[in-house]
Parts: C-alpha cells; sequence; structure tokens
C-alpha cells in the first residue's frame, strides 16, 4: 500500500496587471510592459509609437501618457498614488499638448465630446490601477486597451493617408513591403503575424488614396479667382485642400476653345460663368459628385466628359477639373454647401448648370 | 510529413501576400502602373481576405493552442 502524498496547495497566480517593463526598456519601459501584457513583440509597439509620432505627435502624447498612467513593475518603486494634484496635472498636461498639436480641432465644437473621453479614460484608467485584481478591473483593462489599440490602428490609418496623399506614397508602399518581408522572414522563426496589423493600417489607405488618386500637395483653405482675361487661364489653378471658386464673368473669351484647368486634391470646385456661355466639361473626381451640364453624377471613380458638339467660331470654355475627394459644379452662381437649407443652399437648387447647349450650338 | 518547429505558413502567407499588394501600390506610386479603382480596390479586399483565409485555417500558431 502506497500513501498518498498530501497535495501541496499551489499559490494563485497573481493577476496579470500593466505595467512598465524594467527588463525591457529602452526609455521607460513602457512599449516592453505592453508588448508582455498583449503577448506581442514589444519592436512591433515601438515601430508603432514611432510611426504615430509622426502623425502630429500622437504617439509621443500616448507613450508621456502611459509614462505617467502606468506603474513600473520595479517591486522596490515607491507605490505611485492617485492623488488629485497628479491627476489634475496630467490631464493639464494631455490638454496642453492636443491644444498645441490640433487647434483648429481642439477648439471647435467637439471641446464637450473631448472633456467626456478624458473623464472616461480617466474612470479606466483608475479602475485598471486601483481594482486590477477583480473581474472588473480586468474588464476594464481589456475595454481601455482594445481603445487605445482602436485609437492606434486609426492614428496610424490617417496617417498612412496623409503621407501618401502629401507625396509620400513611394515610402509608405515600401514600408507595407518591409513589412511583408518581416512576416516571410518571421515564418521561419516561429511566426510574426502581429506584422500583419501595420502592413494593412499601411497599405489599406494607401490603396485607397492611389485608387481616388488623391493629391493634396499646394495650397490648402479657400480660394477665389477672378481671371480678366483668357491668357490668364493658360496655367490654370491648382490647389490641395479646400474651396476653389473661379469666377469667369470678366473674361471675354476668344473664338474657339480656351482650357481651363483645375486640379485640387480634396474639397470643392466651382466656376461661375455667365449664363450664356457655352461651356464643356472634361472632369474626373475620385470619390465624390459633379455637377455640370445634365445634371448630378457622383460615387467612385467618376469621369464626367461632354461629347457635346459645338459650332466652329463659337467662344467656349473647356473646363478640364481633376479632384481626388470632393466635387466639381459649373454653374452661374457661387453656392454655399452649408446654407440654411442643410447640406445645401437655395442658390445650388436654382444652380443653372445647363447654361451652354444653345450658347455652343450658335443659337444663344 | 510534420511541419518544421518554429515555422508559421500563415505567416509565410501573409508575407507573400503584403509583398504582392505592397509592390502593386509602389508601382502604382512610381507612376510604372496606373490602376483605376475598379482593379485596385478589389486588390485590397482580396489581400485582406486571403490573410484572414490563411491565418483561419492555419489557426494560432505553434505553442498558442
Amino acid at each position: 500500500m502506497t500513501e498518498t502524498p498530501p497535495t501541496v496547495p499551489q499559490p494563485e497566480e497573481p493577476p496579470r496587471r500593466l505595467t512598465r517593463s524594467t527588463d525591457d526598456r529602452l526609455i521607460g519601459g513602457v512599449a516592453g510592459g505592453l508588448g508582455r501584457h498583449l503577448n506581442i513583440d514589444p519592436l512591433a509597439i515601438r515601430i508603432t509609437f514611432v510611426i504615430l509620432t509622426f502623425a502630429g505627435g500622437l504617439g509621443l502624447l500616448a507613450y508621456l501618457m502611459c509614462l505617467v498612467f502606468v506603474p513600473t513593475d520595479d517591486p522596490s518603486a515607491p507605490p505611485l498614488k492617485w492623488g488629485l494634484a497628479r491627476t489634475i496635472g496630467a490631464g493639464l498636461l494631455a490638454v496642453a499638448a492636443l491644444a498645441i498639436l490640433i487647434p483648429d480641432w481642439f477648439w471647435g465644437p467637439q471641446l464637450p465630446l473631448l472633456l467626456v473621453a478624458g473623464a472616461v479614460v480617466y474612470l479606466l484608467v483608475r479602475m485598471l490601477r486601483d481594482d486590477g485584481g477583480t473581474h472588473a478591473g480586468r474588464v476594464a483593462a481589456r475595454i481601455g486597451i482594445g481603445i487605445v489599440l482602436v485609437a492606434l490602428a486609426a492614428g496610424g490609418f490617417v496617417a498612412a493617408a496623409a503621407g501618401t496623399a502629401l507625396g509620400g506614397g513611394i515610402v509608405v508602399a515600401g514600408l507595407v513591403i518591409a513589412c511583408g518581408v518581416g512576416l516571410v522572414g518571421g515564418a521561419f522563426r516561429g511566426g510574426a503575424r502581429w506584422l500583419i496589423a501595420p502592413a494593412l493600417v499601411l497599405a489599406l489607405p494607401l490603396g485607397a488614396v492611389a485608387a481616388t488618386d488623391l493629391d493634396v500637395r499646394g495650397t490648402w483653405g479657400d480660394r477665389t479667382f477672378h481671371p480678366g482675361t483668357a491668357a490668364e487661364l493658360a496655367g490654370g489653378y491648382e490647389m490641395g485642400v479646400g474651396s476653389m471658386k473661379v469666377d469667369m464673368r470678366d473674361v471675354d473669351l476668344p473664338a474657339g476653345r480656351t482650357d481651363l484647368r483645375l486640379d485640387l486634391g480634396m474639397g470643392e470646385i466651382q466656376v461661375l460663368v455667365p449664363e450664356d456661355t457655352c461651356v464643356t466639361t472634361d472632369a474626373e473626381v475620385g470619390v465624390g459628385a459633379v455637377n455640370v451640364g445634365d445634371g448630378d453624377q457622383g460615387g467612385i471613380d467618376v469621369d464626367v466628359s461632354d461629347d457635346r458638339s459645338v459650332a466652329p467660331r463659337v467662344e467656349e470654355l473647356h473646363v478640364i477639373a481633376d479632384v481626388g475627394i470632393g466635387h466639381v459644379a459649373v454653374g452661374d452662381r457661387f453656392f454655399d454647401w452649408h446654407g440654411p437649407g442643410g447640406w445645401r443652399d437655395e442658390a445650388f437648387d436654382a444652380l443653372q448648370t445647363g447654361t451652354s447647349s444653345a450658347a455652343c450650338r450658335g443659337t444663344a | 510529413m510534420t511541419p518544421r518547429a518554429g515555422y508559421d505558413p500563415a505567416s509565410l502567407i501573409a508575407g507573400v501576400i503584403v509583398i504582392a499588394l505592397g509592390g502593386l501600390l509602389l508601382l502604382d506610386q512610381a507612376d510604372v502602373l496606373e490602376l483605376q479603382p475598379k482593379y485596385l480596390l478589389p486588390a485590397l479586399l482580396a489581400a485582406v481576405g486571403g490573410i484572414l483565409l490563411a491565418c483561419g485555417l492555419i489557426g494560432p500558431p505553434r505553442g498558442r493552442e
């Protein structure tokens, strides 16, 4: 007969809290701690922080927030207390950083939303810190980490799209290929599936921007051009982002065709012409709408090309418009998208876009 | 035949897909190719679908089952 050895109660594994790593640290151990907590390579976290730092400083801000709010795993370090001064100080730092980094966005109508989001993040972090060992704490931690990851992905998406639209598409494509090479290489070293996420975060906006042919290099803002002579139209007009309005009422068009080239990355183009002007159009819009001639055309990859026959010796204005994302309208008045009638005002409803049929036939 | 230790076929397939997609986008950005949206957007969807399918069929990497 054998005696059964008494079972020794195993100590319960302590709940895994998000802490900054003292073993794997380059600066504050944030990436090392996040990587350990999420069970992914800290290098991926570091790369994400660096990429997002170039996206308006988002990565730096996120890192500093983690540095402030996430405790270190060093048992000899004094425990951090959630004092009122610490909370207010960190909150004011975050508010100041946002106000400096994105002032136009920060001081807009979304400020109350920002305050609510700040309060939610504060409560989540506080639950995470003060209640880390309970089920509620773990759930809150997962929710908080999920929100952070979604925010990081959204930031990376916007950064890749903006980088491509600003002419850095080749660099972004190179980074995608580098991720692919890393995946292939990592496949023989146990797998590197975490690289799929950054690869797609880079590739999808790059593809979307490439599909719309979006190029926002150039002037940003609202501009109204008043050419006085047909000769001034030779170079055309080009803008990156914004509202481009071209007032053609002072131009005496010569007999025959006069080209007006308009290039806009994102926004709206409005061309104002007298009602009796013969206008033909060749407009390409990646995503958006065109309002010329016989009505609206909208959607993805919109290509409007007039095949109107123009009588000889007629003064013809040929509008060649290229817009990545936005809208092209040719008519007898400017209009406001944010008018009292909703998304477009009465001026748009009264817009005469079919200004040219009779004029082009020479019978106007 | 057993898979080689430490070898993750899903990463390999995903890598090949990502390299192909990145190469396509690089050629487009370098103006070597001019990809139209009606081809490029399905290519993006196909890439994402292919990667998800590969990961789903092959399962989690060794040691994480």
